[in-house]
């Protein structure tokens, strides 16, 4: 009981109820349909009938008129055929049984009077009528009844009356029915086709409503939480309706979650809007990258205390946020310029990553910005975009410091190698006879080497410098010994210049604690500058003092002298004064690097005084007093 | 005899080719950099021209370009250079027909590069 009550409610509900519904519509159509089709074919075959009897009277009245015409059949030299021509003609047309004219009781013409046995003796009579008598017979065979006519003929040439009967076939002929009937059975076929046709239709859209009815029902708990489940699988395809069900899931589902976000940002624009200085929006101005949120293609929603001070914006008020500008060298015209160029014409930002620079004036250093375009593809939002815009000037400074540091030492160290190359191949060639010839080959190939060393001793110092590796060898220092070694050093170097290399020293010296090697190079850095950058017949002084705590060693020339504009570059990591007669001139950019770094783990440090083109003057304070010294010895030394 | 135009303001470099050409039997004049360089062209008679890069007042470079833009097209110029950026230099000195010399060199091969530009040239003994 249950299982049928089961099944019977799984047919009523699931899928098959638009069959099951359209048999039951198909049913219900097709008896209204008989019974006014039945209804419909009596009505027409008693109109049909009616027709033919109305026709048969007047082909009968016809009749009479044309046998009265006729002349009198028993006078001499009549004929019967006339008549019975007549009455031939009439039956060729009228479907009748039997047709006769009495004159009296005799017969003056018939046709098939045979047939008039059948009819009742009640019927019959020879009183002549005055008007067309219709009387039905009833047929043994149950059909229609044949009727039986009688009318009078006035001849005018006969001075009675003559008698005029017929039997009408009662049924009209079956072509005449035939006709009667094709029209309601065309009819019928092209409704029952018609309604085929629109059942088909039916069927099919309402087996998809039937499974969206079938979802609704059985996920109308949690419709909000899981909209997909509505979708209907593709299991047995899709029609029309349960596609487009589907897609309007699809929409809805997407639509809600637009407007989850929506709700989202608002939520979010308001709270900072309305705190001003929430804590979101003091933690962006705190970063110090330029951050710009921009809606609708050029509305800047957003932009914090970097990216106001970058391009010239007003931190607190936003009206002068606009990214209209004209196009032009300075970072912000730049950069605005850049944004403006990322919005492409279909009114989206393409991403883009791109270092704007510029250009050095009025004493301020060329810059370098690194910006990102970064589209937001929520919701329909499509001119909407996050910039970052990052100052990476030091870094490209230091980058392109870097590559010429390479380019300088590939050089630096190829040109001693050219000459111990050449002179060492020479040599074996024997090309020299001469030894004091000989002996200066060997002297200038030591000297390159010596030069070389030099060179690789000073780009290790770096290295150790660069990872804090570097270590002093702490020692009592002989300051006169030491700046008397290093003049020595590059004496040579000077007077190929004709350089007037000058030491000046008091009477008496202290002795410092250091490391010698090292101090060592820092004198002869300072001293390899001021010979290279003092033109020829120039003059180099080497000095030092003892003040207070410092001894004080003194490089002084009247060379070339620095723009007070470098004076702190050149003692950066790997650069150059850019002045063009330094740039002429090769060098690594470490040396000062290196002997301030040393000068200042030995507690001291480097000043310069300079005035381009009227020499400069480096000095070197280095501590000498027991307690500074032994406070380096332990600082350091190890 | 041929004669080589050597120009370089490092006076070995100078000593030792200057040498090395000769005794290569090589007509040898020298100058220490590419406005002196310029000087010696003027007087006419040079067949080759071997030159440092890096030289004060006039590099060799701006050397070559200035020779080739008054019309000295045929002249063959050797630029010796100590760059690391030798390939680039070498295609930028393309259309001035100059050949990049890398340093540092063996003289022998640097006088047998001379030797494959000017023809053989008989040794005196």
């Amino acid at each position: 009981m249950k299982r049928w009550w089961t099944q019977l409610t799984g047919f009523l509900t699931a899928e098959e109820v638009p069959r099951w519904f359209g048999l039951s519509l198909v049913l219900i159509y097709l008896v209204g349909l008989a019974t006014v089709t039945n209804v419909g074919i009596r009505q027409a075959r008693r109109e049909t009938s009616a027709h033919f009897r109305g026709s048969a009277l007047y082909a009968t009245e016809m009749l009479v008129d044309r046998l009265a015409s006729l002349p009198d059949p028993s006078l001499p030299g009549g004929q019967n055929s006339p008549y019975e021509r007549a009455m031939g003609e009439f039956a060729a047309h009228v479907p009748v049984r039997s047709v006769r004219l009495l004159n009296g009781e005799r017969v003056l013409a018939s046709i098939d009077p045979s047939d008039f046995d059948g009819v009742p003796a009640s019927t019959r009579s020879l009183a002549i009528p005055s008007e067309m008598e219709v009387t039905p017979l009833r047929r043994s065979d149950g059909g229609a009844p044949d009727l039986f006519l009688r009318a009078a003929v006035h001849s005018s040439t006969i001075s009675d009356p003559l008698l005029l009967e017929v039997v009408l076939i009662g049924e009209p002929p079956a072509s005449i029915s035939f006709a009667s009937h094709a029209g309601a059975f065309s009819v019928l076929l092209v409704v029952l086709g018609a309604f085929f046709v629109v059942y088909r239709c039916l069927r099919e859209q309402l087996r998809g409503v039937a499974r969206i009815a079938d979802r609704l029902y059985a996920h109308r708990d949690r419709i909000r939480d899981e909209l997909t489940s509505l979708r209907i699988a593709d299991s047995n395809g899709l029609d029309g309706v349960t596609t487009a069900w589907n897609e309007l899931v699809n929409l809805t589902q997407h639509l809600l979650e637009t407007v989850q976000r929506t709700e989202a940002n608002q939520e979010l624009s308001r709270v900072l809007q309305n705190s001003g200085g929430g804590a979101l929006a003091e933690a962006l101005h705190a970063v110090p990258d330029g951050i710009i949120h921009i809606r609708d293609e050029s509305r800047v929603d957003y932009a914090n205390a970097t990216a106001c001070r970058l391009l010239g914006w007003n931190t607190h008020g936003s009206s002068d946020r606009t990214l209209d500008g004209a196009d032009g060298s300075n970072a912000s015209q730049q950069i605005l310029s850049l944004i403006r160029g990322s919005l492409g014409p279909d009114g989206k930002y393409e991403p883009c990553t791109e270092v704007v620079e510029t250009e050095e004036e009025k004493g301020e250093p060329a810059n370098s910005y690194r910006v990102w375009v970064v589209p937001l593809t929520r919701g329909h939002h499509s001119g909407e975009c996050v910039i970052l815009i990052r100052d990476v000037s030091q870094q490209m400074r230091a980058e392109r410091a870097r590559e010429e540091f390479v380019t300088q030492v590939t050089h630096e160290l190829r040109t001693p190698l050219t000459n111990i190359r050449a002179y060492a191949e020479t040599l074996s060639s024997g090309m020299f006879e001469d030894p004091k010839v000989i002996t200066e080959c060997y002297n200038v190939i030591t000297k390159e080497t010596r030069r070389l060393s030099r060179l690789i001793e000073d780009i290790l110092s770096v290295s150790q410098l660069e990872v804090g590796s570097i270590h002093l060898a702490v020692d009592n220092v002989d300051l006169r010994a030491l700046l008397t070694d290093g003049v020595r050093d590059v004496r040579g170097v000077a007077e190929e210049k004709s350089i007037d290399l000058q030491l000046v020293l008091p009477a008496k010296l202290e002795t410092i604690r250091g490391d010698r090697d090292k101090l060592a190079v820092v004198i002869n850095n300072l001293l390899g500058n001021a010979i290279k950058y003092t033109p020829r017949d120039g003059t180099v002084i080497v000095g030092c003092q003892m003040s207070g705590q410092e001894a004080m060693i003194t490089v002084k020339d009247n060379g070339i002298g620095i723009d007070a504009m470098d004076h702190a570059r050149v003692f950066e990591k790997f650069q150059r004064g850019r002045d063009p007669e330094v740039q002429s001139e090769t060098g690594t950019g470490i040396g000062l690097y290196t002997a301030r770094e040393i000068v200042r783990r030995h507690g001291g440090d480097i000043d310069l005084i300079s005035e381009k083109g009227r020499g400069s003057t480096f000095m070197v304070r280095l501590p000498h007093r027991e307690g500074r010294a032994a406070a380096l010895s332990t600082s350091v030394d190890g | 005899m041929a004669r080589i135009l050597l120009a370089d303001d490092d006076a070995h470099i100078v000593r030792v080719m200057s040498i090395w050409l000769e005794r290569h039997g090589y007509d040898l004049v020298t100058a220490s950099n590419g406005a002196e360089a310029l000087e010696v062209l003027d007087r006419g008679g040079i067949d080759l021209i071997v030159s440092d890069m890096n030289m004060p007042v006039m590099d060799g470079v701006a050397m070559a370009r200035a020779i080739r833009d008054r019309g000295e097209v045929d002249v063959p110029i050797l630029l010796l250079t100590a760059r690391c950026d030798q390939q680039k230099l070498a295609g930028q000195m393309e259309e001035y027909r100059v050949l990049v010399y890398p340093k540092p060199f063996v003289p022998s091969k640097l006088v047998a590069e001379v030797n494959r530009l000017l023809g053989p040239v008989p040794t005196t003994p």
